[in-house]
């Protein structure tokens, strides 16, 4: 299994730079939204500049580490047949979509501590000198959790293409939701209080917001358990539905063209 | 046995519209089906190490036959086993011994050279390092991989990425071969190479073969069986010679005179054409010995051929509604 992950780890790697600018324009291109959303609220409200500065280059780091591209590449492949491929050959698919998960996201974390680095010796907001160790660690905990519920559930819309030709429209309702309730748009503490309620027990926060209120402080003790629970249970929900569609899809699969 | 196929039947259920603006609307809101017999009570076995043919126009249910063979669709109704397992129980064991090329799509990893997909199937099949140099070496001689093995994969000709195709799914060495379409596009060159390297790797490794082409060529080269499918149904599942003998009971008489006569033919069998000092003649079988030596006796032959009617015809007299060959 693992000398697997390595060839195939090593293959995506190779992949990843033959589109080089691609992935880079790609990168860059996520980067909009949150700045743009940024200056908005510093506008809103000038007192909180740096905490705003702070979160929003946080949702940035987040956002690139847990985001997941899964049921776009997969709604291709069902619809135009080369899934098929997948399927005979004797390795689970969903390790090739893992492995391209990792080597992106590394990619992404070897640009953007640096990055970060640097910055914050000409921005005061992101000097990092009072996280402590726990909220590190805690912080990278709940950012692999993060990263597993999104790719789960990109991975399971994705599976959904063996019903659903054009999937990726219905998964994009749910984007839209989950910008809201994630933490994307704002942070969850600006919210309506119904509204942030009722993301606590959504999967979205756990994919974004969760990890980023960690580290800015927005949440200690108690509430960051809850968080944990949350998330945990999200991720083993995800992962049940998964394995159900992935069961039941086979059945349905028409396996088409060709 | 190797493949076992009994009363297969695969039911799909499409959706129908109706072109035009209005029923686009309509089927936004009643959505209408219909249920397509893709393949009919299909039965048949074929034995470790032989190729067979499966023949059928387009939209017969080749396709579909092949991807239950190879656990990629659910099959509606029936039985069957490859290498003693069924296929759609997913089983690792069962995926390493089968590999399935299809014309029309790409295993290759797109953007990158086939190496590294060589590489990852070596990987996630588990071949061994020695036998894993050894296979590649022998098919990269075999199909004159050399030049083509670090190129990117989507800058490789139609017939070279095929090649690759090929060696790609024989890596793991499998006992099974289903090859759907596998010269779809090539040249005529391309096709007879890649017939040529099909038939000598069958014969060198005794690996069962099930091959769908609309290519008499492929067939012909490569079978001595065949399956005929059309509408999902089998129509015909034996030799090719014998095939020929039940669907064209006449054989072409072709003699080269000195000059035609300018008489009726039809005392010898129905006139194909006569021209440029040639006549071409369909002949009875039962009476091929009796009509060449009449013309031997009667006219001044200077060579004369019995041949049996061209392939292309056989297949197309084969697929026509109604014929009954098995």
């Amino acid at each position: 299994m693992f000398r697997k992950y390595v060839v195939l780890l090593r293959m995506k790697y190779v992949e990843m730079f033959a589109y080089r600018l691609a992935t880079i324009v790609w990168m860059t291109g996520a980067m909009v939204q949150p700045l743009i959303t940024m200056m908005v609220w510093m506008n809103i409200d000038p007192h909180q500049e740096n905490a705003f500065i702070f979160y929003f280059a946080a949702l940035i780091f987040v956002e690139r580490m847990t985001s997941a591209w899964d049921v776009w590449e997969m709604e291709r492949e069902i619809r135009e047949g080369t899934y098929s491929y997948q399927i005979v050959r004797p390795f689970h698919p969903i390790h090739w979509a893992i492995a391209e998960n990792i080597v992106y996201k590394a990619l992404f974390f070897v640009i953007l501590v640096p990055v970060w680095s640097i910055l914050a010796i000409f921005v005061p907001a992101l000097r990092l000198g009072q996280i402590s160790g726990t909220q590190w660690l805690l912080f990278f905990c709940a950012l692999l959790l993060g990263a597993v519920i999104r790719f789960l559930f990109s991975y399971m819309f994705g599976l959904l293409g063996f019903w659903i030709t054009k999937v990726t429209a219905v998964y994009g309702m749910f984007e839209a939701v989950s910008l809201f309730l994630s933490g994307r748009i704002a942070p969850l503490s600006l919210l309506p209080p119904s509204v942030k309620t009722l993301s606590l027990y959504l999967p979205f926060r756990y994919m974004v917001g969760f990890p980023i209120e960690i580290l800015n402080g927005d949440i200690r003790g108690l509430d960051i358990v809850f968080g944990f629970g949350w998330a945990v249970a999200w991720s083993l929900i995800f992962m049940l539905a998964v394995m159900l569609l992935w069961k039941a899809g086979l059945r349905k699969n028409q396996a088409v063209g060709g | 046995m190797s493949i076992q196929v009994e009363h297969l039947y695969k039911q799909f259920r499409v959706h129908v519209r109706q072109p035009g603006w209005k029923d686009a609307i309509r089927s936004l809101f009643k959505r209408e089906y219909r249920t397509v017999e893709a393949v009919q009570d299909i039965s048949f076995t074929i034995p470790s190490g032989e190729i067979v043919g499966f023949l059928g126009p387009n939209g017969a249910g080749k396709t579909t036959t092949i991807k239950m063979l190879a656990g990629l669709l659910y099959p509606t109704a029936g039985h069957v086993q490859v290498a003693g397992y069924v296929p759609f129980e997913q089983k690792p064991e069962f995926k390493k011994i089968i590999s399935l090329v299809m014309g029309q799509k790409s295993q290759l990893i797109w953007d990158i050279p086939p190496m590294e997909t060589f590489l990852v199937n070596k990987a996630i099949y588990e071949i061994e390092d020695r036998v894993f140099r050894q296979t590649l070496h022998e098919l990269v001689e075999l199909l004159e991989l050399e030049p083509l093995l670090t190129k990117p994969t989507r800058s490789l000709s139609l017939g070279q990425r095929m090649k690759c195709e090929l060696a790609a799914a024989l890596l793991h060495r499998p006992q099974v071969l289903f090859l759907d379409e596998p010269t779809i596009g090539l040249d005529v060159h391309t096709q007879e190479k890649v017939r040529r390297f099909i038939g000598e790797y069958n014969r060198e490794h005794r690996t069962t073969v099930l091959l769908t082409s609309h290519y008499m060529g492929d067939v012909t080269a490569l079978c001595d069986r065949v399956l005929i499918i059309n509408h999902g149904k089998l129509l015909y599942d034996g030799g090719l010679d014998r095939l020929t003998e039940k669907l064209t009971p006449y054989k072409l008489l072709e003699v080269r005179l000195a000059s035609i006569p300018d008489i009726s033919w039809e005392a010898y069998g129905e006139l194909v054409e006569a021209k440029e000092g040639k006549v071409t003649l369909r002949v009875a079988r039962e009476r091929i010995p009796e009509v060449s030596s009449q013309f031997l006796q009667r006219f001044d032959v200077r060579d004369l051929n019995i041949e049996d009617p061209p392939m292309e015809e056989v297949i197309t007299l084969a697929f026509q509604e109604g014929s009954h060959v098995s």
